[in-house]
């Protein structure tokens, strides 16, 4: 027992990490240096065209062209973060909890889009549904995506997929299985203890998951500007009229465009913050 | 009732091998073994989490081997609780009866009996994350007795507690069981909980069981040196079996010993520190192995004393810090140690 109350002792010794009087000046001062440099660099960038937008913002925000870029931006990028979470929360589901042959190569294709320029992605997606047999069956169909309203949801959708399956596969492996297992043994079918246990449990990550992937998907440029063109009131999202006004050199409708983007970084990101923190615990493994 | 007929398992680098095993109705059954022998697993096959490579499950004289989990009836209790973190205490108990649509009053009636069988009236409204391991088991146990399921499943069930909440809810776990009677399976590595709550116990080692019976009979007559030292058995020697007129000894090193056993030649053998009693003189008794000794060792062992004694091999006893002072006991002494012919255990 006398040994168990000594090291009990020791253990309650006051970690040494926060003691300033360890830290070396020089040192700390740069890193301190550092750190304001960055924030300052970003700061500035993005107050600036704040503050320079906020001028003419309430004017270029009621014009028909970034009213219409709005409603298109919010309309597609909802539109494809939804179709992706119906595809992304089962295969991260299955990828995690089944033993699927070849699931390590499955995961990397399936990530590919995420370090892929987004460019590549476009033109893959542009050769695919225009010049091949499966693309002229589903347009003959109705779905065509080449130049149209569907090509930005679809090129959306293509980016955004991978973060989606990122953030949810981690989420689910911090379930315990076993949870789901008691679930059953007290006579949940598979499903049930699927949306009784699991899909509860990972509700905080489904949203961190639907929130980063739909501030992407309404960024998205790239992709979708070889998919569906930047056509003036036709495929124009926000990022389009930011690009499409700054090259005829209408400063203040695309500062108004860049200004509703990072609004909307800046809420998405907030959310994520929120429900990124506010795990639930004892979900985890131990 | 269960029933384990020739039952494998492969699971990466472990293996289960050859598992067969019958649980009576009623009946506390343990699993005694270290951490890693594949325990868990032999539970996990019974509830159905894992198919067996090989061989079948039959609880209460039904084949239940391709039955998924929620078709066996059966309530599981895992070491770390695994309470449903999403859900307060009532809702993690009425779980199951929710799901089978249980009415009203028979769902707060059956709450309440749990809820005072486990001593949990108090904590209804609160969620798993604000209990203690104690009460979060007691609940685990709730969640699981609810269903009134055939067989109980558990997994080190007192583990993780501490020693106090430990002792409790063995106690408790016996209560229970007494009252419901529900067959029960128990893991734990500990012998003492299994030597509690075990109606018949069976030890495992590697994949395998290698002994079942009454805690009585394990704890006596160890089959093997590695159950005999499991169960606490301290002195083990090697020796060989002699036979003069009639009596059989076992020759360790210098001593010779007494023993009843049908095994002859080359043998395992064990004897129990407080089977061995410590005399300053020598007297006739009807222990009929008496060996000379010298104290090398008084080691303080909970409330009893470990001596080591010197005999040409390496004797432990335990005795009393009674029996200590009273004989007054002291390093580099020679006393006897006395022990009958049926403590000596060979293998």
């Amino acid at each position: 027992m006398k040994h168990n109350h000594t090291f009990e002792a020791i253990n309650k010794l006051p970690p040494a990490k926060n003691s300033r009087v360890l830290n070396n000046g020089l040192f700390q001062g740069l890193i301190i240096l550092i750190i304001l440099i960055l924030f300052t660099f970003f700061f500035s960038a993005l107050a600036n065209i704040v503050w320079k937008g906020m001028a003419v913002l309430v004017q270029s925000i009621a014009s028909p062209e970034i009213q219409f870029a709005i409603r298109l931006s919010l309309f597609t990028s909802i539109t494809s973060t939804l179709i992706c979470i119906l595809f992304a929360l089962p295969v991260a589901y299955g990828l995690e909890r089944f033993r699927i042959p070849g699931r390590k190569l499955i995961s990397v294709i399936l990530d590919i889009p995420i370090s892929l320029p987004p460019l590549v992605s476009g033109i893959a997606l542009l050769l695919l549904f225009g010049t091949t047999e499966f693309g002229a069956v589903l347009a003959e169909h109705g779905l065509r995506f080449v130049f149209s309203v569907n090509g930005i949801i679809l090129a959306q959708f293509f980016i955004i997929t991978p973060y989606m399956i990122r953030v949810l596969k981690s989420t689910i492996a911090d379930i315990n299985p076993r949870l789901e297992f008691v679930a059953r043994t007290l006579g949940c079918s598979q499903w049930q203890a699927f949306y009784k246990i699991t899909l509860p449990l990972a509700k905080n990550g489904i949203i961190a998951g639907l929130v980063i992937s739909w501030a992407r998907a309404i960024g998205e440029f790239g992709c979708a500007l070889m998919v569906a063109g930047a056509t003036r009131m036709v495929t124009e999202t926000l990022p389009v009229a930011l690009f499409l006004n700054m090259s005829v050199g209408n400063l203040e409708m695309a500062m108004a465009s860049a200004t509703c983007l990072i609004v909307i970084s800046l809420i998405s990101l907030f959310i994520f913050e929120m429900v990124g923190v506010r795990q639930i615990p004892a979900s985890r493994i131990s | 009732m269960i029933n384990l007929y020739n039952v494998s398992k492969r699971l990466g680098d472990f293996r289960l091998k050859n598992i067969n095993l019958s649980v009576n109705e009623n009946e506390y059954f343990v699993i005694l073994g270290p951490t890693g022998t594949g325990k868990t697993v032999i539970l996990e096959i019974i509830a159905g989490m894992y198919q067996p490579d090989k061989g079948e499950v039959w609880i209460n004289q039904r084949n239940v081997s391709k039955i998924f989990p929620e078709s066996r009836n059966i309530g599981f209790v895992y070491q770390d609780y695994m309470l449903f973190p999403h859900l307060n205490v009532r809702e993690n108990i009425i779980f199951a009866l929710k799901l089978k649509n249980t009415p009203r009053n028979i769902m707060k009636q059956k709450l309440e009996q749990m809820a005072s069988l486990l001593n949990i009236a108090g904590l209804l409204k609160r969620y798993p994350s604000t209990l203690s391991g104690g009460e979060q088991q007691r609940v685990a146990l709730a969640r699981a007795l609810v269903t009134e399921p055939e067989v109980l499943l558990l997994d080190e069930p007192l583990s993780a507690l501490d020693p106090r909440s430990k002792e409790l809810l063995q106690q408790e776990l016996k209560n229970i069981h007494e009252q419901i009677k529900t067959t029960t399976i128990h893991i734990t590595h500990d012998f003492n909980e299994a030597l509690l709550l075990a109606d018949r116990m069976g030890i495992m080692q590697n994949g395998e069981i290698i002994q079942v019976g009454s805690p009585e009979e394990v704890f006596q007559k160890p089959q093997s040196q590695f159950v005999a030292e499991f169960v606490g058995m301290e002195n083990i020697y090697s020796g060989e079996i002699m036979e003069d007129r009639g009596d059989h000894y076992v020759s360790i090193a210098s001593v010779s010993l007494r023993v009843v056993s049908p095994l002859r030649g080359k043998v395992r053998v064990a004897i129990r520190p407080e089977d061995i009693i410590i005399t300053r003189e020598k007297f006739p008794s009807s222990a009929q192995n008496t060996v000379n000794a010298r104290i090398i060792h008084i080691i303080p062992r909970g409330s009893l004393y470990k001596v080591v004694l010197d005999a040409g091999i390496t004797i432990t006893a335990l005795v009393t810090r009674q029996a200590l002072e009273e004989l007054n006991l002291e390093l580099g002494q020679n006393v006897w140690a006395v022990f009958k012919t049926t403590a000596v255990h060979v293998f």
